[in-house]
C-alpha cells in the first residue's frame, strides 16, 4: 500500500474479518503496519525497546477498539493515532528519558570531529528531534518520517490543518537552529 | 526570511503569502494555480530558493537519524501481540436487540406523537360535532348532560369566587373552558413528555458519538489495559530495557 493511499480491498477484507474476531487477520494487519507504528513511537520516545512495547500496546488497543473503526480514513492513519497516544503515555511515564536542556546544549557544542562521523550526526539529529515539544514532534515525525500529507496528519491527530502547518513550521525552525552546525556541512 | 526582497520593496502581501507557501511546496501540498504561482515566484526569488534549499537540507539531515535497530523479527512481534490480545466480548442477541431498539427510538417517538395528535384532533372534532348537534344519533348512549356536569372542582370554585352563577351564559363559558382546559393540558403534557424523551435520545446519541470519536484519544489518558502478559515479554526479558541505553547527552 502506497503512502497516503486508502486501505486496499484486501486490507478492508482483513479489517472486516478482524472485526469479527479473526486473530489471524488481525495478525496480518499487525505485520503490515508494524514497521510504521514502531517507527512513529520510536521517533516520539527515542528508545527502540520502549517503542516496541508501546507499539504492541498500540496494536492491542487497536484490537480492542476495532469494532468502532470506520474505514472512512485509512487504517494506517487510525493505527498511527493510537500509536501517537501510546507514545504520549510512554513519554509521561518516562519523563526522565530525555533531558531537553542538555540535548540542545550538546547539539550546539558538538565538536568538528564528531560532526564528521555520520553515526554521531544521526544520533544528534535523533536527540534534537526528541527535544522538540511533543505536539510539534508528532507532526514532524508523521510528515518527515512517515510521509503523511497535511490532511492525513490533521485527521490522524484530530487537529486543524492550520495547526499542522504551524507546528511543522515551528519544529523545522527549531531544528534548523539546533542543528545549524550540521546543516552548514550539507 | 527577514531579508526577503519584498520587505523593503513594499511588495504586497501576495508575495508574503508565496513565501509561506514554500514550505507547503516543499511538502508537495500545492496543486494547480497555486503550484504554478509558487514555481514562478521561486524562479525569480533567490531568497525563497535558498529557503527551499534549507528545507531540503533539513529533510536530508533528518533522514540521517538512524531507524530503530535491533528490533525483534516481524513474526516474533506479531506472535507477541497475538499472545497479549485480550478476548473481545461478543455482543449477545439481547444487546443487539437493545441496540436496534435504541436506533429506532426516534421513529417510535415520532409515531407516538403523531398518534397522540390524531387522537386529540379526532376527539376535538367529535366533541365539537356533538356540541352543535351533529352525529348525536350515532351515539345513542352519549349523555351530554353528564359531560356538561363534569367540571373540575377548581374551575367551579373559581367561578364561585368570581361571583358568577352556573346557569345560562356562565354555564356555557364554563363548559368551553372546562373542555378546552383539559384538552390543552393533555396536549401539553404529551408534547412535553415526547419532547423530553426525544431530547434525551439526542443527548445520548451525541454523547455516544463523542465517545466513539474520542476513543483513541481518550485511551491516552488511561493507563494501559491490563492483559494476561502485560508487563512481561514473551522473549523472557522483564522489560527488555537492558538492550538499549538511555539517550546520553
Amino acid at each position: 500500500m502506497g503512502r497516503g493511499s486508502p486501505s486496499t480491498e484486501e486490507e478492508l477484507e482483513l479489517i472486516a474479518r478482524a472485526k469479527q474476531g479473526d486473530r489471524h487477520a488481525f495478525g496480518e494487519l499487525v505485520r503490515r503496519h508494524r514497521e510504521g507504528v514502531v517507527n512513529v513511537v520510536y521517533r516520539m520516545c527515542g528508545d527502540a525497546n520502549l517503542a516496541e512495547d508501546a507499539a504492541q500496546e498500540a496494536f492491542i488497543r487497536a484490537w480492542q477498539h476495532l469494532p468502532g473503526y470506520r474505514p472512512r480514513s485509512p487504517f494506517r492513519n487510525w493505527v498511527y493515532r493510537i500509536a501517537t497516544n501510546a507514545a504520549r503515555d510512554v513519554l509521561r511515564r518516562e519523563r526522565e528519558t530525555v533531558d531537553v536542556d542538555k540535548l540542545s546544549l550538546t547539539a550546539q557544542d558538538a565538536g568538528p570531529e564528531a560532526k564528521l562521523v555520520g553515526r554521531e550526526r544521526g544520533e544528534r539529529v535523533r536527540l534534537a528531534v526528541l527535544a522538540l515539544p511533543p505536539a510539534s514532534r508528532e507532526v514532524l515525525v508523521l510528515r518527515e518520517y512517515e510521509g503523511l500529507s497535511y490532511r492525513e496528519i490533521a485527521d490522524t491527530l484530530e487537529i486543524p490543518i492550520g495547526t499542522v502547518m504551524s507546528r511543522l513550521n515551528y519544529a523545522r525552525s527549531w531544528l534548523r537552529k539546533s542543528l545549524a552546525p550540521y546543516l552548514e556541512e550539507l | 526570511m527577514t531579508e526577503h526582497a519584498t520587505d523593503w520593496l513594499g511588495v504586497p502581501s501576495e508575495w508574503r503569502r508565496l513565501e509561506k507557501d514554500v514550505g507547503a511546496y516543499h511538502d508537495g501540498e500545492l496543486r494547480g494555480r497555486r503550484l504554478r504561482q509558487v514555481e514562478a515566484h521561486l524562479a525569480e526569488c533567490p531568497t525563497c530558493r535558498a529557503e527551499l534549499e534549507r528545507l531540503r537540507a533539513l529533510a536530508t539531515l533528518l533522514q540521517e537519524s538512524p531507524a530503530p535497530a535491533d528490533l525483534m523479527p516481524p513474526d516474533r512481534f506479531v506472535a507477541q501481540v497475538g499472545l497479549r490480545l485480550p478476548r473481545r466480548s461478543e455482543r449477545t442477541v439481547w444487546q443487539k436487540g437493545l441496540e436496534i431498539g435504541w436506533r429506532v427510538a426516534p421513529l417510535g417517538l415520532l409515531g407516538a406523537w403523531a398518534f397522540a395528535e390524531t387522537v386529540f384532533f379526532v376527539a376535538g372534532v367529535v366533541l365539537i360535532a356533538l356540541r352543535v348537534g351533529i352525529g348525536g344519533e350515532f351515539l345513542p348512549r352519549f349523555r351530554w348532560d353528564a359531560l356538561q356536569s363534569a367540571h373540575p372542582a377548581w374551575l367551579v370554585q373559581m367561578v364561585s369566587l368570581l361571583g358568577l352563577d352556573l346557569s345560562g351564559a356562565s354555564e356555557s363559558i364554563l363548559q368551553v373552558l372546562s373542555g378546552w382546559g383539559w384538552g390543552v393540558t393533555l396536549h401539553l403534557v404529551t408534547l412535553v413528555v415526547v419532547g423530553l424523551l426525544y431530547f434525551s435520545w439526542l443527548a445520548s446519541w451525541w454523547a455516544r458519538r463523542q465517545h466513539q470519536r474520542m476513543q483513541p484519544a481518550s485511551m491516552s489518558a488511561s493507563t494501559p489495559t491490563p492483559t494476561p502478559t502485560a508487563g512481561s515479554r514473551a522473549d523472557g526479558r522483564a522489560d527488555g530495557r537492558d538492550r538499549y541505553p538511555r539517550p546520553q547527552s
